[in-house]
């Protein structure tokens, strides 16, 4: 019955009646932008041990398209708060995702060098601080903002 | 471990740092001659790019030549004409062309794409080569299609009554007979040359040796430096020895980023090349250069730049083969692009270019000031390059240096010794004469 439950605190009215949150659109567009920045991590570790350029272009395209889901999930985010589903801001959570997403960002950049210098050493290194802290947001279970029960209405 | 951390530290903290700082170019005339000024490699977030709008000739607008030579149109309205030959009989072969293609895409290359079809470098080639003859008055008075359906074609060269094309997949022969205006028979193919897949640099410079027995050809690297792998860089980036009769292929040299134009020297008959160097490592790194080509020498490309000055974009490091390299002879300045070697005949341009090579640079795209877009002319004395490079073709810049008319890449020298200049955002053929003589 609470779908949310295992993503999440669910605020709850603590009425009987009323009591289901509605989903948030952004959640999941945040976990899919957040695994393929996770992953570009695993692939540009890849090519630090092996040196084949494949890895390395993993990587680009990686965080490129977790940078792109990463934003329309901002959208979502907005449209969230917009339409009422969103109460409070999860502060914790938005600050690590939004720290990953800004190194990332940079990240993109340094992975549009050439060669060995695209990933070693400051590309490996931010997509390792990233990995870690979009872990960390991945347990507080994605969502930047709590889900606002209908009771909450004001 | 502690080591590790601090140095993940410092890495960090230089990244912050390059992303501060902005690194202008330098004078050009730094880097002319044999020790040209090398400055720190960077690495960029964004590396410098800055390229010219390509702006159509206007009717009457045309480059500007040095003191003492005037410039016409010979031909307008080609298809990205690259490489420009002279038949025995006059007749003027216009290779269009331009690069098949099949690279592979990449996040940067949206932006990269973008900011060097601005200067007209993404025009589809014509694949064929165009026929000129000259009436007296420089105007041509035959233009014919000579040989179609060709393939990213670039060298050329007329061996007895054989003339090869160097396609950027093979080197074909074709039968000539003096005169004939059209080719219609299909070329034998000579040999293979490094091409697909990627076929990053794509042109095949092409001349042959004096006595006709063997054909060289210049083949330039699959990446800037080595960014698609090891595996597509086999024989690679290299100038190879071809026997004409048998079409039999050696690597003559190699570590030669990409050889645009080769050519032999006509006193000592010692082969030179142009190269194009690196790229993303600065405005002054490193300088595109002409040297002559030392059989089985290794002139540093992916390993190091003039000489041994090691890239660290290349992994893993080769040692013992930066050890090996050599440095080239002279240094043309950064990024120039030089495009065509043409070694001078005599007097009959003007006296001040007797003896020395014509250079044409197709101009920059990752530096700012813009570099190159321009003939140049660097002196030789007893078989090697000497002083600085003099102008001889400039003003295919706009004045604001915001937009290009032209760029300069195949040159050659007409029967009446002008030098023919071809264009390849202009699509026009140049004629630059010497003002006095009655041609």
């Amino acid at each position: 019955m609470l779908a949310q439950e295992p993503y999440g605190k669910v605020r709850s009215s603590g009425s009987l009646q009323g009591s289901r949150a509605r989903p948030l659109l952004h959640r999941d567009f945040i976990g899919a932008g957040g695994v393929l920045l996770i992953a570009a991590f695993g692939t540009d570790y890849m090519y630090y041990t092996t040196a084949l350029w494949q890895w390395a272009n993993f990587s680009a395209w990686l965080i490129t398209a977790g940078l792109i889901v990463t934003l329309v999930a901002v959208f979502l985010l907005l449209l969230d708060f917009a339409a009422g589903r969103a109460g409070r801001l999860n502060t914790g959570s938005f600050i690590l995702v939004f720290a990953a997403a800004l190194l990332s960002l940079v990240n993109a950049f340094v992975h549009s060098r050439d060669a060995w210098s695209s990933v070693v050493p400051q590309g490996i290194l931010l997509s390792a601080v990233s990995t870690i802290l979009l872990v960390i947001a991945g347990t507080r279970g994605w969502n930047l903002a709590m889900s606002r029960t209908t009771g909450d209405r004001p | 471990m502690i080591t590790t951390c601090l140095r993940s530290v410092a890495a960090l903290i230089s990244l912050v740092a390059i992303a501060a700082c902005s690194s202008k170019a330098g004078d050009p005339a730094r880097q002319y001659g044999p020790d040209p000024y090398l400055p720190e490699p960077h690495a960029y977030l964004m590396p410098p790019m800055r390229v010219p709008e390509a702006v159509d000739w206007k009717a009457g607008e045309m480059p500007t030549a040095s003191a003492g030579l005037k410039v016409e149109a010979l031909a307008t309205g080609l298809e990205h004409p690259r490489t420009l030959y002279t038949l025995p009989n006059g007749d003027v072969l216009v290779v269009e062309s331009n690069g098949p293609g099949t690279e592979p895409f990449r996040p940067k290359d949206f932006i990269a794409g973008k900011v060097k079809a601005r200067a007209g470098a993404g025009a589809k080639g014509g694949n064929r080569i165009t026929l000129l003859r000259e009436a007296g008055d420089g105007r041509p008075e035959l233009r014919t299609v000579f040989i179609d359906h060709l393939y990213s074609p670039y060298g050329i060269v007329l061996v007895g009554d054989t003339l090869y094309v160097a396609n950027t997949d093979a080197i074909l022969a074709f039968n000539y007979v003096p005169g004939e205006t059209r080719i219609t028979s299909p070329g034998v193919k000579l040999t293979n040359l490094p091409a697909g897949p990627i076929d990053h640099h794509w042109t095949k410079s092409m001349t042959a040796s004096a006595d006709g027995s063997k054909l060289y050809v210049g083949v330039g690297s699959n990446s800037n430096i080595t960014e698609n792998g090891m595996a597509v860089e086999e024989g690679r980036a290299a100038i190879y020895e071809v026997d004409r009769l048998t079409g039999a292929k050696r690597i003559f040299a190699s570590g030669t980023r990409n050889p645009t134009g080769v050519a032999f020297e006509p006193q000592t008959h010692q082969l030179f090349a142009v190269v194009n160097e690196r790229d993303e490592i600065g405005p002054d790194l490193v300088p595109d250069y002409l040297t002559s080509i030392r059989p089985g020498g290794f002139y540093g490309w992916p390993y190091s730049y003039w000489g041994n000055h090691v890239d660290v974009r290349v992994h893993p490091e080769r040692p013992d083969l930066v050890a090996q390299a050599i440095k080239p002879d002279y240094g043309l300045s950064s990024h120039v692009a030089p495009l065509s070697l043409l070694f001078s005949d005599g007097q009959q341009l003007s006296p001040a270019f007797a003896n020395g090579a014509f250079i044409s640079e197709h101009g920059s795209w990752d530096r700012s000031p813009l570099n190159g877009y321009q003939v140049i002319f660097v002196p030789f004395v007893n078989g090697l390059p000497v002083g600085k490079p003099i102008p001889v073709v400039t003003g295919f810049l706009g004045k604001d240096n915001e937009t290009v008319h032209g760029r300069p890449v195949g040159l050659a020298l007409d029967r009446s010794g002008s030098l023919l200049v071809a264009d390849d955002v202009g699509n026009t053929v140049w004629r630059v004469s010497a003002m006095q003589s009655g041609t």
